[in-house]
């Protein structure tokens, strides 16, 4: 009795095994864990890596101190802010971007307490009050963003800020700055950053290609979210993404792919008010005809006034 | 007659870093800046002037730094443990004498190493023209005075404590004192009046190895030669500074039974 009953209890286990595994794929689907990577799971690569990841980042730090001519600049600690000093604080990090907050890390004479030592310093390191300060030409760092990418490709920021800069030069900026984003995309495959950059070049810039910065942009909008798997930078794209995919949809006068975009974009960001005004068409609906003929340009202005007050963007520090 | 006795000490502890591979050591490094300068022109070395100069200050900071630790803080100590000491103290020559003679040297030993390896960086930037201006010159000549505190501050230490707790407690200090200074000014603001007295102290005690680089204005462009009276000040800070932990040194290893 015993020795019939043993067999049908493992198979009983067996099935039961199977069938708890086909349950938890569904459950629990097998994901690789967020940067599990080959560098992390060999010794040699890791320490590669860790070069590279920390050698590209220095890099990227190294940026700002170009822009500012060597002039190093931070955010207020607690204690300062507590102390009654103004400006951002760290914990402010929406506001890290606004230059005319932040303090020299080399303190101005008036908020220095080391007497002839801080006279010394500010005479010996590339010291200059920053108060409506200017910037050196943002392609002065462009070679870092080359070597930083060169280093990292998985760097998005070498990327899409690199971009930027490229796209600011006169001749053949627009060219270049599509090349290195494509380029970024090719070592980053759906990346929602650099295909975001990439609709916004099309659809921004004087080339006011809207079909082909869709074809960037619906991509990204029609993928499944998870808002709680994304980064910040990731989820402002996104965000980005969805205002620009509904102004391209507008401008191309496909107002019900506009709104369905922008209603679709709300379920994930309730609050957003570009994309609530883009939900509604009242004016459009005077004369439908009006925008597919003869489209007012996109007020890129409004929308990045909107993103940069709501959502603090890396880009911003490239001025 | 003492300069002759301070010249042969000197010249003993240049020889032993010499017989250490120390200045090998620093040669090769020199010749992978070179090599790394190289790559940098495979891969493209146009915008990079700011880059590589701001590398090359860095490195040069970092290893010149290291190698004035090294040999200062094992003058001394390695005398004691080798029992080389004896038969120097046999000869007509003070502790004073011995002192400033291996102080002498550790800092001839660092300026050589600096100087070859400066050579060395710099004869890999001009391969891709990078210009140097006045500002280079006086970037050496005060790197060079600093190099003089860390070797002061080095072998003094070396006197009070064990050689690897010197070189440790050196390295922590060269490399730690701008951002303990940063520290200090960044809690003197919220602290009371009574830390606010001792951060000021703690300020005025600490080496100010930070003052005497002046990397950022040699890589970055349009800052120009720093004041005369900075330069002189510096100066005479560091001769200051040196005679005062030399002095620390001296009466520590006065007193020291052999």
């Amino acid at each position: 009795m015993v020795k019939a009953a043993l067999p049908i209890a493992f198979a009983g286990l067996g099935i039961a095994t199977y069938f708890t595994d086909a349950v938890m794929t569904e459950l629990q689907p097998v994901e690789t864990p967020a940067g599990l990577e080959a560098h992390e799971t060999n010794a040699g690569a890791s320490l590669l890596g860790q070069f590279r990841t920390n050698f590209s980042s220095w890099l990227w730090l190294r940026t700002d101190l170009y822009l500012h001519n060597g002039v190093e600049m931070r955010v207020l600690s607690d204690s300062e802010m507590k102390a009654g000093q103004s400006g951002v604080g760290t914990g402010d990090k929406k506001h890290w971007d606004d230059e005319s907050k932040l303090v020299t890390v080399i303190p101005p004479k008036e908020r220095d307490f080391r007497g002839i030592f801080g006279d010394i310093e500010r005479a010996t390191s590339a010291f200059k009050e920053m108060k409506g300060h200017d910037h050196n030409e943002p392609q002065k760092a462009l070679p870092l963003f080359r070597l930083m990418t060169w280093l990292d490709p998985r760097f998005i920021p070498g990327w899409t800020i690199g971009a930027n800069v490229l796209g600011r030069e006169k001749n053949g900026g627009f060219d270049r700055a599509v090349a290195h984003l494509q380029e970024g995309l090719a070592s980053n495959p759906g990346n929602v950053e650099i295909m975001g950059d990439l609709g916004v070049l099309f659809a921004g810039s004087d080339k006011r290609e809207f079909a082909t910065a869709l074809t960037y942009f619906e991509p990204i909008v029609r993928k499944k979210h998870d808002l709680t798997k994304l980064s910040e930078e990731e989820a402002d794209a996104l965000l980005s993404a969805f205002r620009w995919t509904a102004m391209c949809y507008r401008e191309t006068g496909r107002r019900e792919d506009q709104v369905n975009c922008a209603r679709y974009g709300l379920m994930f960001f309730k609050d957003d008010q570009v994309l609530e005004r883009l939900s509604h068409v009242p004016s459009l609906l005077v004369n439908p005809n009006r925008r597919a003929k003869d489209p007012e340009p996109i007020n890129v202005d409004s929308i990045s006034a909107d993103q940069d007050h709501e959502h603090a963007h890396d880009h911003d520090h490239v001025h | 007659m003492k300069i002759r006795v301070w010249k042969s000490l000197a010249r003993g502890v240049l020889l032993d870093a010499i017989r250490r591979k120390d200045l090998w050591v620093v040669g090769i490094l020199g010749f992978l800046v070179v090599l790394c300068a190289g790559a940098l022109g495979f891969f493209g070395f146009d915008g990079l002037e700011v880059f590589a100069k701001d590398l090359a200050v860095s490195v040069l900071g970092g290893f010149s730094t290291i190698v004035a630790i090294m040999v200062s803080s094992r003058g001394m100590t390695e005398e004691i443990k080798n029992r080389t000491l004896y038969p120097l103290l046999a000869r007509p020559i003070s502790r004073f004498d011995l002192l400033f003679g291996k102080f002498v040297g550790a800092v001839v030993a660092t300026w050589v190493s600096f100087l070859i390896l400066a050579a060395m960086t710099g004869i890999a930037l001009s391969f891709f023209h990078v210009h140097f201006e006045a500002v280079t010159l006086q970037y050496l000549f005060l790197k060079m005075i600093g190099l003089t505190l860390v070797c002061a501050v080095g072998q003094t230490l070396s006197l009070v404590m064990t050689n690897s707790a010197a070189i440790t407690t050196s390295l922590i200090v060269a490399f730690g004192s701008t951002l303990i200074t940063r520290a200090l000014g960044m809690g003197y603001s919220s602290a009371p009046p009574s830390m606010q007295a001792f951060f000021k102290a703690l300020n005025a005690v600490l080496p100010q190895y930070g003052l005497f680089d002046i990397g950022s204005r040699v890589s970055y462009s349009g800052w120009g030669t720093a004041p005369l009276w900075v330069v002189g000040a510096l100066t005479a800070y560091a001769v200051a500074y040196c005679g005062f932990m030399f002095i620390l040194g001296w009466t520590k290893f006065n007193k020291q039974a052999i």
